[in-house]
């Protein structure tokens, strides 16, 4: 809705005009301009498809083939990351990669990744057979040298005992042991390696389960090996275990099954035994070499997909996004064209034109898109052209609730009034300089950081950094005012207005200073520091700058109520609820304020408290003490009067002239209706709902006016009562700021001693920073906000709106899917 | 110095600074006056704290005791 404006437009007070458009676009340059239009992001789709499900609409597959490459590039990073790769940050520059071939490539890639992990698993797992086989070589001879050692000796015994000894029988040794497998009975072996932590189950079962009728031997193998199946570490030993008979075998066979012991062939013979363990080891450095290379070559794969994978990346990404615009398109009848509907700024009608000329013609299509504007009552996104520095400020307000169409945007003011309000309660001009010399770091290296990826907190805080600015450059104005450095008065701007009363200062502390030069120019006067009547000054100075401006600023409110009104043409509610709003508070706290100001400027005893108060109780009192100008009775009574006029005239008048207009506008419609035929036929019937009159309950109506009249009346009282928060949480400042100062620093320096006073200043520098800069920080913050969002916005925001999303492809590349 | 100096060096501060903004960052008439409406309430909002502070002490009510130590 335009009005007529007598005055400019102001930037950031109103949502830009937003218009209702429809894109007529031919298939084959759809592609493209669905591309450009997400470079100049400044497009909000409606979806058009909303009541089909993803699989039926039109390019359900290619978001398939989408979500495929995606995941063939998530596997690649994955195996990227294993290998301990980064990809390089993603350079703009390079080849333009088409979207099939990238499809074929990264198919290529993933089939070559598999399977040469496959073969290396395959080959990790020969390898580590290979080398527990050796270990069986090396270490199984020894239990049978042992074994027949153990035998020859014993059989030897035997025939020495039987007293043949005989000279030739050293020489003979040989040749015994050689016959001896022929003469013995018939021992099978299985040699193997089984887990050391199983190893005493595993003897002691096999001991049960031949019956003891098994010679049991295990060495012990000093590093752990790599197991070839789970390819972990483990301790083994090598056993050998002599049997006689075929059930037995069977039996210990599949013990060793069952308890994964890998079994491996052990051959008899010595000569045997050497070349398998030379063949072994040539096998081992072979598969070795293989292993080594097969892994250099993944890795240089994985070092040029690395080099482009961010490309790539963001390339998927965004034809996935361009996917799903191009779905929330209808088709048309002729399946010749797509037809798209969606909100865009005003101002961005000459770009978006320019830019479907600009598919146009790239595509080589013959027809041209066609750009229209629709009419509609559908309430529009709302849009604000912010930059850095006002975006954060934005954000603040939208938090609360995003603007209607075209409302007053109480932004404008925060800019200014949250810093300031956050320095009434924060005011120290030493922490105010701290605070900036932080800030001014975030803002000089604005543009490294934000590159970078910060944690949660120091992301919010980089996010505010023009905030916080705002907030330290007031804090230091205000800080000059409370005149507090660290707590600490200084005489700036001239000297004190106090001292004493005669030059023997006998009464300074029994009826104090006296006032003998002019006010202190700028600011608290330094000689109130430490006083004993310091506390009772500062809090009536603190409260009645809070009642001050909070009177102010809820002024300020209804004021921006009454801009609204004139904007949308609502003269009921200029007449209706804006006078009476406005004659309400001011003849009850603008009239407090009046009072303290008067006060202030003549000095008078009056005590303000006990003349609200029996204004209401009884105002046609004389005032007698308490009277601070003439008339102040008969003005007391008038604004009495007004205050108890102005509630009946917020509550009544209104629903009924709202239901007089309803009815009118009603009646004026079944005339209007046969003029409806000549509007575009293009159409479309999206807006259900919006055509049809809303419906008139007088009683919903007037319950709701009852409900705001109420909140707007005793928020008037409790709203004004909440400002003096200003003085509270200025109070707990100043007064944290000088026990720091004066039970930490003092304390230490009086002690003349340099070790207590270095500890004294870090337990300062820290109490300082940690309580007074980030906690009292976070608090002032948080107060101030509350003020804005409760007692400012309360008189005139709304804040229903929702916001405008246009499709842009400047957030894809933050998302991590 | 008095009141109405310190208010009229404040409206000339106000001044002052609008017009900086209005050279240096000079960007179409609905930025130009977005700036003019900062500028404007950032000095009221200045002028009006120094005023409350100023006002309070001129005729005092209370004078400060000192403490006894010194």
């Amino acid at each position: 809705m335009t009005a007529a404006r007598c005055w400019p437009s102001m930037d950031m007070l109103r949502s830009e005009p937003m218009q209702l458009v429809q894109l007529i676009i031919p298939i084959e340059s759809a592609h493209r301009a669905i591309s450009y239009l997400g470079d100049l992001g400044l497009f909000q789709f409606k979806d058009l498809n909303a009541e089909k499900s993803p699989f039926q609409r039109t390019y359900a597959t290619q978001i398939k083939r989408c979500g495929e490459m995606a995941r063939k590039l998530r596997f690649l990073r994955d195996q990227m990351k294993r290998t301990g790769f980064l990809s390089s940050s993603w350079s703009p520059m390079g080849t333009n990669v088409n979207l099939d071939e990238l499809e074929v490539k990264l198919g290529e890639y993933e089939a070559e990744l598999l399977e040469m992990n496959t073969n290396t698993e395959k080959l990790q797992r020969s390898y580590n057979e290979l080398l527990e086989y050796k270990l069986v070589l090396e270490k199984a001879s020894q239990v049978f040298y042992s074994a027949e050692h153990n035998a020859i000796a014993q059989h030897r015994e035997v025939e020495q005992a039987l007293g043949e000894g005989s000279i030739d029988s050293p020489l003979l040794l040989e040749q015994e042991m050689s016959s001896e497998p022929s003469k013995q009975v018939k021992l099978g072996f299985v040699s193997g390696l089984v887990a050391r932590e199983k190893s005493m189950t595993f003897e002691r079962i096999l001991f049960r389960s031949t019956r003891g009728n098994v010679y049991h031997r295990q060495v012990v193998v000093e590093e752990p090996v790599t197991d070839p199946v789970s390819g972990d570490k483990v301790e083994k030993n090598v056993f050998v275990v002599f049997y006689s008979g075929e059930r037995a075998k069977n039996k210990i066979l599949k013990i060793c099954d069952a308890f994964g012991a890998n079994r491996y062939p052990f051959p008899d013979d010595i000569g045997k035994q050497y070349q398998m363990i030379t063949e072994v080891s040539g096998k081992l450095s072979e598969l070795k070499t293989t292993i080594d290379i097969g892994q250099l070559h993944r890795a240089t794969l994985l070092q040029s997909i690395g080099y482009e994978f961010e490309q790539w990346n963001l390339l998927v990404k965004k034809e996935k996004s361009i996917y799903h615009t191009l779905n929330m398109l209808s088709l048309d009848v002729t399946k010749k064209c797509l037809v798209g509907e969606g909100w865009c700024p005003t101002f961005a009608t000459n770009q978006i034109q320019n830019v479907l000329n600009r598919a146009t013609v790239d595509s080589n299509s013959q027809v041209g898109a066609i750009f229209q504007v629709l009419h509609t009552k559908d309430s529009p996104p709302t849009y604000f052209r912010t930059n850095k520095f006002t975006s954060a400020f934005q954000e603040i307000v939208d938090a609360y609730g995003v603007a209607k169409y075209q409302e007053a945007n109480p932004g404008v003011y925060t800019i200014v009034t949250f810093p300031f309000l956050f320095a009434v309660m924060f005011g120290d001009w030493g922490h105010g300089i701290c605070l900036f010399l932080a800030t001014l770091y975030f803002i000089l290296r604005e543009k490294k950081l934000s590159n970078q990826k910060l944690g949660d907190i120091m992301e919010m805080a980089f996010g505010g950094r023009y905030v916080i600015m705002m907030m330290a450059l007031f804090s230091i104005y205000t800080g000059l005012i409370y005149n507090e450095f660290f707590s600490v008065p200084f005489e700036l701007f001239g000297r004190s207005a106090y001292d004493c009363r005669d030059s023997t200062c006998r009464e300074a502390s029994t009826l104090g200073l006296i006032k003998v030069r002019h006010t202190y120019p700028f600011g608290v006067d330094p000689k109130w520091h430490g006083t004993r009547s310091e506390l009772p000054f500062l809090n009536s100075l603190k409260m009645k700058m809070s009642i001050l401006l909070g009177v102010v600023q809820m002024n300020l409110g209804i004021i921006l109520s009454y801009y609204n009104a004139k904007f949308f043409r609502n003269d009921l509610n200029v007449w209706y609820q804006f006078v009476p709003q406005m004659i309400f508070l001011n003849s009850l706290f603008g009239y407090l304020s009046l009072l303290i100001i008067v006060k202030w400027c003549t000095g008078s005893q009056a005590d303000l408290y006990h003349v609200m108060i029996y204004m209401f109780l009884s105002p046609t009192d004389d005032l007698g003490e308490n009277q601070l100008f003439m008339g102040q009775k008969f003005l007391q009574i008038a604004l009495l009067l007004a205050a108890l006029v102005a509630v009946p005239w917020m509550l009544f008048p209104k629903p009924f002239l709202l239901k007089k207009q309803h009815e009118e506008r009603h009646r004026g419609q079944a005339y209007a209706l046969l003029d409806s035929t000549e509007d575009d036929s293009f159409e479309l019937e999206e807006h259900k709902g919006s055509r049809g009159h809303e419906e008139f309950e007088f009683s919903e109506v007037f319950v709701h006016q009852v409900i705001h009249t109420i909140e707007f009346v005793l928020g008037a009282v409790s709203n004004t009562a909440s400002y003096l928060r200003l003085w509270a949480l200025s109070l707990a400042h100043s007064e944290l700021s000088s026990v720091f100062y004066e039970k930490v620093l003092l304390l230490a320096w009086g002690f003349n001693n340099i070790f207590i006073l270095i500890i004294g200043i870090v337990v300062f520098i820290c109490a300082t920073v940690g309580v007074l800069l980030l906690m009292e920080t976070l608090s002032a913050f948080l107060h101030a906000l509350r003020l804005h969002w409760v007692e400012f916005q309360s008189k005139f925001y709304e804040g229903d709106g929702y916001k405008f999303s246009p499709f842009s492809f400047v957030s894809i590349g933050d998302d991590e899917e | 110095m008095g009141f109405l100096v310190t208010t009229l060096i404040f409206l000339v501060v106000g001044i002052i600074a609008s017009l900086c903004t209005r050279i240096c960052c000079n960007r179409g008439p609905s930025a130009n006056l977005l700036h003019l409406t900062l500028i404007i309430t950032a000095t009221v909002c200045c002028w009006m704290m120094w005023a409350i502070v100023y006002l309070s002490q001129m005729k005092p009510l209370i004078v400060p005791i000192l403490n006894e130590s010194e």
